[in-house]
């Protein structure tokens, strides 16, 4: 029988929740706010650790979804439980019936804004990792013109309280040394510097990553934290932060500055997210069974939930967790 | 002695009557002895100047009796206190008119010294001895009755505080809970005593009242001798020096632990913090719990309110400020560093500036105001110059809030030569700390000082700066050191009118609720103050505004952390429609 | 084992006889103490820091290091003007420890 289940988003998650749950004989359907499926990785040049090109990634599970029914540039604006399922009102009045939801909405970038010390929004040459890398991937962006000196910032919106996010955003860290390497490729005259407070390189190939910064790319990492950002009379940017390891606060010019902004969990679907009774953990991000065994599972039954809604995650990880929650969606249905 | 002169129930009176008042004169001597010789000689002069010898009257009257300032906040509780006050009052002083024009004791054979005992008891136990015209009977069954309505809503308030509008009262020890009893009881069984004539209820009123003296000096209820005291030295001008001598003591003993300073403070969000009010600290000061007395002093946020709403306007922010400028620490700041340094004119500055800009420590984290500032200058026209562009020393003012005084001296030195090197002639400030400093504790003669809501209030007042108004609901947070502190409530309205609709938080000006970001406080946690700022933030949405406008950047980092709208400096809001 | 005779005292920080005692009587107090992560924020931005060597991060430091005389020497240079606890990515209560350390 084929079953009709729910998947709120079409980025990564979505995407391969979609493809496996399809494969195994059931029939998922893709609702997605934006114009295009992809959701933030389709934005991505290069993926870390190894720069491989993500439209690769991208195209092939596009290819994967090409039978799949799906909505685009439509939102759920209403969700209820029925006898046996959910109904669900989209935005362009069609209702749709389903067995299981899947939330698979990701997250929203970290607004720079809010951290007003750093200066975006008020200096020019100060940017997000996003515009980066979008600037990698058109080769435009006005704020840089040739720089000489740039500088990254890690940890924006992230591991601070003062803006009410306490954790850690995971992958930030491998994204700013893989973003210094490539702007060095762009730039090879100019001087790369990183402020970090740790550096987190968690994964399979990322420390050769680090260790490719320092050798081959000549980036230079300074431990401190920048914590106010200001323009001298040129219109270049001039940070404060402290060498730490050397001991000393340290003031330098920059031409331009790169924040790497932190992943917050995407907003749009918390009116959708109340309706179906899915609470948020204490970092905001939504909360599942448990970090284990019940990852893909939350406290309703029949819904649930993969990939960077739950928290922050990197691309292996979240296929691997769109995986394994089509084969939950699989057990749960067939267990009804 | 003549029956109907004398019966001894009258003695527990006379007794606790003359233990009370010995310990007044007593309380009295020691509290003036304990002024600094100076603040003394204030004192004497300003008891015959006419301007404060009316203001005292009018204030014993209007605060003492008639409890005006508690009507002002809740007429019921005004009233509740006032029908007491000012009712006890009444039947004292007919009692005393009965005795001088009814003349109870013509022809009855007693003389001197007896003759003023009795004169003393009498005007209390009259309708017991002697007999009283329609007239008088009526004046004191009505003062009676009004002070049994009093007492009435007083025990309501004991039983459920929320029907009379307060939200938390004053815990109170023993001693305080038998003489609250004590003070009720006293007449109602007058009442009783005068319609039955029953003698064990006028022992009992007598009984009552002596344990009401008696106690009195010990408990709360001292604020009533008290606080004429507290009146005349509030109008001499002086100031707290110490936390338990002079002036400060007089405020200690006058503070009624009415509680309303407790609802009012920005801490009471929470049970266990609304431990830390203003009516707390004076209770520890007077208990000599002075452990309690110092941690709570240094977790006051230092906003004012309680100053603000106290119905006898004790200033318990002052002495709070000397109780941590009496407790020890030793920084011994070494601030020598600073003496070489010296203000570098920018390149191609020939001519004074007629405006120096402040920016202040916080300011440095806000940028967004120190652009929004340049741009209107520069829109004015004005000739600025900017002097802690790239980090300045800062005004002193935390460092002050410490307590310390003396620590500070170095960087107001330094500041001021600074100030007065650039040849300005105003000094702008972002900052309502600053602001308060340099117009409290720096000698700027010749300098106006500005906020920079007044400046651009003069600028666009003036013509000099011309905005564009839109259709933005705002809504303004008055800062804690820029209103209460200064009274400038009208000029940051003024401007905001000028640019969007302004709408009204739920309190505002002297009630405004501070932020939390405080640095007024040394103990507060994070957690704390997070509670302070949801509070706050919940009662300037009251009207659902679009932006919060703010008009210090301590506020402005503290609202922006937990508010539902953007948040803006005034500054930034008139850059952007200029 | 003794070889009778040594160097100067050595440079390295003697872990085992390091007096954290004014570290141990703030962490009482102030239990956030242990969660500061060295991040320099409150180095970066500090008032004094502009001028003079003065830096928290290292105050705290030199606290579980064994070295409160230059501890207290540096505190002396403190504003108290509080940039620090503002940028404190941790939330910890930075200019209430610089005042508990000289009690």
């Amino acid at each position: 029988m084929k079953e009709n289940i729910l998947i709120i988003g079409g980025g990564a998650a979505g995407m391969e929740a979609s493809t496996q749950l399809q494969k195994m004989g059931l029939t998922p359907i893709i609702v997605e706010k934006s114009e295009a499926l992809g959701g933030h990785v389709a934005q991505w040049d290069r993926l870390f650790p190894a720069f491989h090109p993500a439209k690769d990634v991208v195209d092939k599970m596009l290819d994967n979804v090409k039978d799949v029914k799906t909505y685009l540039s439509t939102e759920v604006v209403d969700i209820q439980r029925t006898a046996d399922g959910f109904k669900a009102v989209l935005s362009n009045n069609e209702t749709i019936e389903a067995k299981a939801v899947v939330l698979a909405t990701g997250f929203d970038v970290f607004k720079a804004e809010r951290k007003q010390e750093y200066g975006y929004g008020i200096y020019n040459n100060v940017m997000t990792s996003v515009e980066l890398e979008e600037f990698f991937r058109t080769g435009k962006d006005q704020r840089i013109n040739n720089p000489k000196k740039i500088g990254f910032v890690h940890c924006v919106g992230a591991r601070d309280v003062k803006v009410c996010n306490t954790y850690c955003s995971k992958v930030c860290c491998t994204t700013a040394l893989k973003q210094a390497c490539e702007i060095k490729e762009v730039f090879p005259n100019a001087e790369v510097y990183t402020f970090y407070m740790d550096l987190r390189m968690f994964g399979p190939g990322y420390e050769d990553l680090y260790l490719k910064t320092q050798k081959d790319f000549d980036v230079k990492c300074i431990r401190g934290r920048v914590c106010e950002v200001s323009e001298d009379m040129d219109g270049k940017l001039v940070i404060k932060a402290e060498d730490t390891l050397f001991g000393k606060p340290l003031k330098m010019t920059l031409d331009v500055l790169v924040l790497m902004c932190s992943m917050e969990k995407n907003k749009s679907i918390d009116a959708i997210q109340l309706k179906l009774g899915v609470a948020n953990n204490s970092d905001g991000f939504m909360q599942n069974k448990d970090m284990y065994l019940g990852m893909n599972g939350t406290a309703q039954d029949g819904v649930f939930v993969a990939g960077a809604c739950t928290a922050p995650k990197s691309l292996p990880d979240t296929i691997g967790e769109a995986r394994s929650v089509a084969t939950q969606v699989f057990n749960y249905i067939n267990s009804k | 002695m003549n029956a109907y002169i004398f019966h001894p129930f009258v003695l527990p009176f006379v007794l606790g009557m003359a233990f009370v008042l010995t310990y007044c004169v007593v309380g009295l001597i020691r509290t003036i002895s304990q002024l600094p010789k100076a603040d003394r000689r204030k004192f004497w002069r300003s008891l015959v100047t006419p301007k404060t010898a009316w203001a005292n009257i009018r204030d014993l009257f209007g605060d003492c009796l008639f409890h005006v300032k508690i009507w002002k906040r809740n007429p019921v509780l005004g009233y509740m206190h006032s029908a007491i006050a000012f009712g006890w009052f009444m039947i004292i002083v007919i009692g005393h008119v009965m005795l001088f024009t009814l003349k109870p004791l013509e022809g009855v054979d007693v003389e001197g010294l007896a003759r003023t005992f009795t004169n003393f008891y009498y005007p209390i136990f009259y309708k017991h001895f002697a007999a009283e015209t329609p007239v008088f009977a009526f004046l004191m069954d009505f003062f009676l009755l009004m002070i049994i309505s009093g007492i009435l809503i007083a025990v309501v308030k004991k039983i459920h505080s929320k029907i009379v509008g307060v939200k938390r009262v004053t815990k109170f020890g023993l001693a305080d809970t038998m003489v609250r009893l004590a003070l009720w009881t006293i007449f109602p069984f007058r009442l009783i005593a005068e319609k039955s004539n029953i003698m064990a209820f006028w022992w009992l009123y007598s009984i009552d009242l002596m344990v009401f003296m008696c106690m009195l000096p010990f408990t709360r209820y001292m604020h009533i001798p008290t606080e004429a005291l507290f009146i005349l030295m509030r109008h001499a001008g002086l100031q707290a020096r110490e936390p338990r001598k002079g002036y400060a003591l007089a405020q200690l003993y006058s503070c009624p632990s009415c509680g309303l300073c407790i609802d009012a403070c920005p801490m009471s969000v929470n049970d266990k913090m609304s431990g830390n009010t203003s009516a707390y600290f004076m209770q520890k000061l007077r208990k000599r719990d002075s452990e309690e007395a110092k941690r709570i002093a240094e977790t006051c946020l230092m906003c004012g309110k309680c100053v603000a709403i106290c119905p006898v306007s004790v200033e318990s922010c002052d002495i709070k400020w000397s109780q941590r400028a009496a407790t020890p620490y030793y920084i011994n700041s070494d601030h020598s560093y600073l003496e070489d340094r010296h203000f570098d004119r920018p390149q191609g500055a020939e001519n004074s500036p007629s405006v120096l800009y402040f920016a202040g420590c916080m300011t440095q984290l806000t940028p967004k105001i120190m652009r929004a500032m340049k741009q209107i200058m520069e829109s004015a026209g004005e000739v600025y110059e900017f002097l802690d562009k790239d980090g300045g020393i800062c005004c002193g003012r935390p460092m002050l809030l410490s307590g310390k005084a003396a620590e500070a001296e170095a960087m107001i030195k330094k500041n001021t030569e600074l100030i007065k090197q650039s040849g300005a002639t105003k000094l702008v400030l972002s900052c309502p700390i600053c602001y308060k400093v340099f117009k409290d504790e720096y000698h700027l003669e010749g300098i106006e000082i500005l906020h920079h809501t007044q400046y651009i209030d003069q600028l666009i007042k003036e013509g000099r700066l011309k905005v564009k108004k839109g259709d933005v609901n705002y809504v303004y947070h008055d800062p804690c050191e820029l209103g209460r502190a200064f009274g400038v409530y009208d000029e940051p309205r003024e401007v905001l009118e000028s640019l969007g609709n302004l709408l009204k938080a739920k309190s505002e000006k002297e009630l405004s609720i501070c932020c939390g970001g405080s640095l007024g406080s040394f103990n507060l946690t994070q957690q704390q103050r997070d509670e302070i700022t949801v509070n706050s933030v919940n009662d300037l949405m009251f009207n659902h505004p679009d932006e919060i406008v703010t008009a210090c950047p301590l506020c402005l980092k503290t609202f922006a952390r937990k508010s539902p709208v953007a948040v803006e400096d005034i500054a930034e809001v008139v850059s952007k429609q200029l | 084992m003794d070889f009778g005779f040594c160097l100067s005292p050595s440079s390295h920080v003697k872990m085992d006889s390091v007096d954290q005692t004014t570290f141990n009587r703030l962490k009482e107090t102030n239990p956030d103490i242990n969660t500061c992560i060295a991040c320099g924020s409150c180095t970066a931005t500090c008032t004094a820091g502009n001028f003079t060597e003065m830096s928290f991060r290292r105050i705290l430091l030199m606290l579980q290091r064994g070295k409160e005389e230059e501890a207290k020497k540096m505190i002396q240079r403190c504003m108290l003007c509080g940039k620090c606890t503002l940028v404190c990515p941790r939330g910890i209560n930075i200019r209430k420890i610089l005042l508990d350390i000289t009690r």
